[in-house]
């Protein structure tokens, strides 16, 4: 059994201008122990799925149907009382902004040290002592006087050390990181990841981490899932989606990394942005910036199926898609090949766009999966 | 040094019987001291609140081509100098249609939970919303067809009973040509 199972999960949000159809039929599992990555544009609904697993979805959202099992517990259907019992306890976040996730008006060791007298049921000293120990576990030099500053007496990379401290204090099961380093330095957030991935292993703690920076993907996880429009595109082994890329969508991620060495002049992007999610078209909700896209992409909405097979995806599948060429209804067929090329220390991808892309993209992969090298 | 919070002069709002609930059916006033939102909701009748907002449709031109999307602009209105409250029949507040089709989709396209909503417009506001039809009807769960050449009518309305007898929906009528 899974740590977690999300089934079919819908949010919608109900505003003046329209619903909003934030996350729409998602499905996804994380296993225990296991380093699960969430990637995609603003406003692809990771973060939404991120609250809705933790049930932090406000008014006006609501989320319309689907499960979330936890230990095989629907966590959607659980009184408040019993979230509350789970949530910071059993499942913590790493919310992405620290300077607003910390309450100002608390010293930084209050705020963590009454998570573990709240869930642990340890008193003041016991309490004050977990969180020096937590706080010098995370790098925070000379932990037992900073336990007593405000939020403001920290940088920005202490603040998420903090949050991280914070979320860590009960040895969760399942960390939910939603974009922990986008706000840091790119130093500090090499650091913070290092951290976040040491720490998981020593506590054998499943880690959910929503990013949009797919290198930080390839550094961390095990697994990921390309989230557009409130939607899977693909899931797939961190390996497979670096190296097999099968979405146009994921490729046209790749293809924006950039790369040390890279001569061209300018990156190549996706065209266009995300739709509206109050007004999304019809069909594939990518065509309208996909470079390949057909008429038969306007009228109907591809589901995620093994790309091989073209059989519509089933939990035992490790690899999946949502396109409609693997359903064999594209006529000319998707034109990007991938190269992957062995270079002094790194392995390259080549994404090489095909006759209706404007150009060809050359991408590097920032060491994915950590030891395969083709 | 001592802080702040040593010092016990701040509430923690952890104490029994402090709110622990966002309350969001208050919104910030034009007034702040007087919530004229809440007055006008208890004392101004809902015929009068249904005849003082209007609603009209309207697109850019009358003529379209096969496939070409169609944009239109949702106009709202409330005429009174006072906040008015349009109380709808879900959280769905309004809607726009295609000949009828409710955002031109043959299939539910949601399940709103099982609550009224309130359609709140502040003293003489004007909302407006941009929509576009791409020309398409939504005809199954993943399925899409295209509209033929021919003439449709756009229109939208409050989500409340009868909206059409109260004044409260619009019309525009629209035509793909067959080129």
């Amino acid at each position: 059994m899974s740590l977690l199972e999300v089934n079919d999960l819908t949010v919608k949000f109900y505003t003046e201008e329209g619903v909003v159809n934030a996350v729409d039929n998602l499905s996804f599992s994380i296993d225990r122990g296991e380093k699960f990555g969430v990637v995609g544009e603003s406003g692809a609904g990771k973060s939404v799925t991120a609250l809705s697993v933790m049930r932090l979805i406000e008014s006006p959202g609501h989320i319309e149907s689907g499960e979330v099992l936890f230990n095989g517990e629907n966590l959607l259907e659980m009184s408040d009382e019993e979230i509350r019992s789970i949530r910071g306890n059993e499942i913590a976040m790493v919310f992405q902004d620290a300077q607003t996730a910390l309450n100002p008006v608390y010293t930084v060791g209050e705020q963590i040290s009454e998570t573990i007298r709240h869930h642990l049921g340890y008193d003041e000293t016991e309490a004050k002592e977990r969180s020096i120990q937590l706080l010098d576990t995370v790098g925070i030099p000379d932990a037992e006087s900073r336990f007593s500053d405000y939020p403001h007496e920290f940088s920005g990379g202490m603040q998420q050390r903090a949050i991280i401290a914070m979320a860590l204090s009960c040895d969760p099961d399942l960390l939910i990181c939603d974009e922990p380093t986008t706000a840091l330095d790119v130093t500090i957030e090499t650091k913070i990841l290092q951290e976040i991935e040491t720490l998981a292993d020593e506590f054998d703690t499943a880690i959910q981490l929503i990013t949009h920076d797919l290198g930080v993907v390839a550094d961390v996880c095990d697994r990921v899932m390309v989230m557009y429009a409130g939607k899977p595109v693909e899931k797939a082994p961190v390996e497979e989606l670096y190296y097999d890329p099968k979405h146009p969508y994921t490729v046209g991620l790749m293809s924006s990394i950039p790369r040390i060495g890279d001569e061209r002049e300018r990156l190549q992007t996706i065209p266009g942005t995300m739709p509206d999610l109050v007004d999304l078209p019809s069909g594939c909700s990518f065509h309208p910036r996909c470079p390949y896209a057909e008429e038969s992409c306007t009228r109907s909405e591809p589901a995620l199926v093994d790309p091989e097979t073209g059989a519509v995806a089933t939990d035992d599948d490790e690899h999946v898609a949502a396109c409609l060429e693997y359903t064999g209804e594209l006529t000319d067929g998707l034109g990007y090949e991938v190269t992957v090329r062995d270079s002094s220390d790194d392995a390259e991808v080549e994404t090489v766009a095909g006759a209706k892309a404007s150009s060809a993209v050359d991408t590097d992969v920032p060491d994915a999966g950590g030891d395969r090298r083709d | 040094m001592r802080r702040i919070y040593e010092s016990d002069a701040l509430h923690r709002d952890d104490d029994p019987h402090t709110p622990n609930e966002k309350d969001t059916s208050r919104r910030v006033q034009a007034v702040r001291w007087v919530n004229s939102t809440l007055l006008s909701r208890l004392l101004l009748p809902t015929g009068i609140a249904y005849r003082a907002v209007s609603v009209d449709i309207s697109t850019p031109n009358d003529e379209f081509a096969p496939g070409e999307s169609v944009p239109f602009v949702v106009t709202m209105k409330n005429s009174l100098p006072t906040p008015v409250t349009i109380p709808t029949e879900s959280l769905v507040l309004w809607t726009w249609t295609v000949d009828g089709v409710p955002e031109a989709s043959h299939v539910p396209l949601r399940d709103p939970p099982d609550e009224r909503g309130a359609f709140v417009f502040d003293r003489g506001e004007r909302k407006q919303f941009h929509k576009r039809w791409d020309q398409r009807f939504k005809v199954g769960n993943d399925e899409w067809e295209a509209a033929d050449p021919g003439t449709y009518t756009l229109g939208a309305e409050f989500n409340v009973p009868a909206a059409d007898e109260k004044g409260l929906s619009s019309e525009t009528i629209v035509e793909i040509r067959s080129d």
